[in-house]
């Protein structure tokens, strides 16, 4: 008799202000098979970091008042050092946008202009360097 | 007691790598000086292992940094990898973030900013492989 396993579903933080944006990303990685909990600011997105482990984190940089995406995306990279930690952005990175990234653990850095279904899309198919499906190895 | 932690410096200022060197073993490092990336990747590639490469970008060449962040990213275990530079552009911190370089300093390096970033991702990743 062999005992069955099941691989518990992957889930996914996605942090922004803009309940729109929630939406989108939500139903995208739905679509992609994971479990997606949605935070418009930094005290529930903290509050949900310890109830859950996170594969894949996305975070908008700004998130108004309710506080630094950057700050939050270097906690996410320290409780879950093996997650995909996306930052979207309000445009085209430039160097000081790539100096935060690289120094708060981040994988990817995404436009916010673009569509919720293509970024989750990019991340989950390997199209972005270091992804969700290759996954990060720390060793 | 833990061991010391083991680094690695590289930077063609040869006064700019002692500098570091010095900080750094009063902080407790066990460190290494190469002066070229030719000496940083000959290490490397011979058994060289370290916890930690500090390594300026422009060196031989513009942004040739980024090959010892390559050949870093090879190893196994994986050393942190921080780059120091004053020419940080978008283009060679694009190509820093996709070589999952740790942490990218600027020059003039802040040693109150560094010293504690480099303590505390090593300390991590140490975690990391004892929790693994």
């Amino acid at each position: 008799m062999t005992a069955r396993t099941s691989t518990p579903p992957k889930a996914a933080l996605v942090v922004a202000s803009d309940l729109e944006a929630l939406t989108g990303f939500q139903s995208a990685l739905t679509s992609n098979g994971y479990v997606a909990i949605i935070a418009r600011d930094l005290p529930t997105a903290l509050l949900a970091i310890t109830q859950h482990y996170f594969d894949v984190a996305i975070v908008s940089s700004r998130l108004g008042e309710g506080g630094d995406g950057w700050a939050l995306a270097g906690v996410l990279h320290l409780v879950f050092p093996r997650a995909f930690i996306a930052v979207l952005t309000p445009g085209e990175p430039d160097v000081v946008t790539f100096q935060s990234a690289i120094n708060n653990g981040v994988s990817e850095i995404y436009e916010q202009s673009r569509r919720p279904a293509e970024i989750v899309g990019a991340i989950t198919d390997g199209s972005s360097g270091g992804t969700a499906s290759s996954g990060q190895t720390v060793q | 007691m833990p061991h010391k932690p083991s680094l690695l410096i590289v930077d063609d200022e040869v006064s700019v790598a002692r500098t570091l060197q010095m900080v750094f073993e009063q902080e407790g490092y066990k460190v290494a000086a190469a002066f070229s990336c030719a000496e940083a990747l000959h290490l490397l590639n011979n058994g060289g292992r370290y916890d930690a490469i500090i390594t300026d970008l422009n060196m031989e060449q513009p942004d040739i940094g980024l090959d010892v962040a390559r050949a870093a990213g090879g190893l196994s275990p994986r050393p942190v990898v921080v780059i120091c530079t004053g020419y940080a552009s978008s283009d060679n911190s694009r190509k820093a973030l996709e070589l999952r370089v740790d942490y990218l300093a600027n020059k003039p390096v802040d040693l109150k900013e560094l010293v504690p970033a480099l303590n505390r991702m090593i300390a991590h990743r140490r975690d990391l492989r004892v929790w693994k």
